[in-house]
């Protein structure tokens, strides 16, 4: 049982270096910023008097 | 100079969540100032069944996860959701229903529970007729949101929509397989499943809805209006994907550890401890990534109450992951369990985390959504002060209890006898517990003072009308992440 629970550990731990490799390999520091700027820009208010 | 649109957002199908929510949250938080009250005077029940402490402490706990904290996650969800598209949102008229039909099935869950229909399953009391029509609600839940997503103007998914997305759809799993049941009477079924299954159904649901609607939906808020709030991207946008997935990964296995030392198998406790520990680390990466976020804007932070509440929220969200995960180690646990340590942990979360990034999100959308000022800052101090003071109160009261309770129940006399008994030691809370009402009394105050501060705030006002921003600007340019 020790030996199934350090398995399904090392794929946890595969399935996030995948995660992260993937997060780094195909996106560029353009489009990450893009994205994360993506609440700062979307709502045009026409009387924006107090907030 | 004419700014260009393309359309207006749905927004006072919100303002109704936002108002919803309130009123769910003095009800909820109420009958658990009641209940907390029957503890250290039993007789306030005056016999009568419905005021039992059973009925109404189920009622607290559903009126405040479903009412409270689902109507807040299903506007904040609307509100995000299409702004973060570009879009108004898919069907409005299937949104309204979400938010009016999910209004009603809260209500007869709470009547039905009052009346005594009870599944007798932790946070799924409620009955096989009222389990129905939430799957169906929540279903459409689900079409409004992605079907949203699904006709978006910006590329991108924003990362709170990965969360809220993750909130629907896991929700609606554990839900329609954790309330599998036979029905006998309209008010009575059974489980599906039988014995130690079931306790591993029930908790595989039970700690996932911790952890799906209580932590990810409400980090959906955080990466939403947190951005928002303090002007400016969140501090890593890698990290946060980066830990949506480990959250998503590791969350799901974590249940077994509220059936330590019980009759189901012993790896499988292993199990949910390990990944429980594991968990710290997405858990701490959105706290540090949130800390991060907020420390370019120091003097903000001095001044704004939408973002005082949700860092101090931040605050007891890193309190309360690294809380969970040790109490989730074996030997902790057998101090811990079935003791008011897991009350306390709870409300650290429950009060400290989702109620404290409510109400800051709260402070956020009031006024925008009804375009004016907040009535008084004054009275939004004052609540911060009695929501910071009753969130510690509350804790400090049932670390002292639980821990108190851990320590009496495994002292052992020379011949390996029980030193104290249960009585006794129930017995030697009431400081404790008189505690625990003040607390509540001193949160629910403060909850009533920022109520009436939003009554000021939009009374005689309507929902303001905001337009989308015409497809030309950066974000709607082709990205791949």
């Amino acid at each position: 049982m020790t030996l199934f629970i350090f398995t399904g550990d090392m794929l946890v731990m595969l399935f996030m270096v995948v995660v992260v490799v993937w997060v780094f390999w195909k996106s560029s520091d353009d489009t990450i910023k893009k994205s994360a700027e993506i609440p700062l820009k979307d709502e045009v208010r026409e009387d924006e008097h107090a907030v | 100079m004419k700014i260009l649109s393309s359309g207006t957002y749905s927004d006072r199908l919100v303002s109704y969540s936002v108002i919803f929510s309130l009123i769910w949250s003095i009800l909820g938080m109420a009958a658990g100032v009641y209940v907390a009250l029957e503890l250290v005077i039993p007789t306030i029940d005056f016999g009568q069944e419905w005021l039992s402490y059973g009925r109404l402490r189920t009622l607290h706990t559903n009126a405040v996860i479903f009412g409270f904290g689902v109507t807040a996650l299903m506007g904040t969800a609307f509100y995000s959701v299409q702004r973060t598209c570009h879009v108004e949102l898919f069907s409005p008229r299937l949104a309204w229903f979400c938010i009016i039909a999910w209004q009603f099935t809260v209500l007869l869950g709470g009547l039905s529970l009052l009346a005594g229909w009870n599944a007798g399953k932790e946070y799924a009391e409620l009955e096989w007729p009222i389990d129905i029509l939430i799957a169906v609600i929540w279903v459409c839940f689900g079409i409004v949101f992605f079907g949203t997503i699904a006709k978006r103007k910006v590329k991108p998914i924003y990362v709170s929509n990965w969360f809220y997305g993750a909130l629907i759809i896991v929700i609606a799993m554990l839900h329609i397989v954790n309330s599998l049941a036979i029905p006998v009477t309209i008010s009575k079924s059974y489980s599906l499943f039988a014995g130690a299954q079931d306790a591993v159904v029930q908790w595989w649901y039970g700690h996932n809805a911790v952890g799906f609607l209580l932590t990810g939906g409400f980090l959906g808020m955080l990466y939403y209006f947190l951005p928002k709030q303090a002007d400016r991207p969140i501090w890593s946008y890698r990290l946060s994907i980066i830990a949506f997935w480990a959250f998503t990964y590791s969350y799901i296995w974590a249940g077994p550890h509220h059936l330590h030392y019980n009759a189901i198998p012993d790896w499988v406790q292993t199990l949910g401890m390990v990944m429980s520990i594991i968990l710290l680390a997405p858990s701490w990466a959105t706290m540090v990534n949130a800390v991060m976020t907020v420390s370019g804007a120091p003097q903000k932070l001095k001044t704004d109450h939408s973002l005082k509440f949700i860092v101090l929220a931040l605050a007891f969200y890193g309190l309360a992951t690294f809380e969970g995960p040790m109490m989730a180690i074996k030997s902790v646990n057998a101090v811990s369990h079935f003791t008011d340590w897991t009350i306390g942990h709870v409300h650290s979360g429950a009060l400290g985390w989702n109620a404290l990034i409510t109400f800051g999100t709260f402070y956020f959308l009031v006024p925008r959504l009804f375009n004016t000022q907040l009535y008084s800052k004054r009275l939004a101090d004052i609540h911060f002060w009695l929501a910071i003071s009753g969130t510690m109160l509350y804790i400090l009261a049932m670390w002292g209890a639980g821990i108190s309770q851990g320590l009496l129940w495994l002292s052992l006399g020379d011949l390996g006898e029980l030193s104290y008994g249960f009585r006794e030691i129930m017995a030697s809370m009431q400081p404790y517990y008189i505690l625990r009402v003040i607390a509540g009394l001193v949160f629910l105050s403060g909850a009533v003072v920022m109520i009436y501060n939003f009554f000021r705030t939009i009374a005689g006002r309507k929902t303001a009308t905001v337009q989308i921003p015409a497809p030309s600007t950066a974000s709607e340019q082709q990205v791949t992440v």
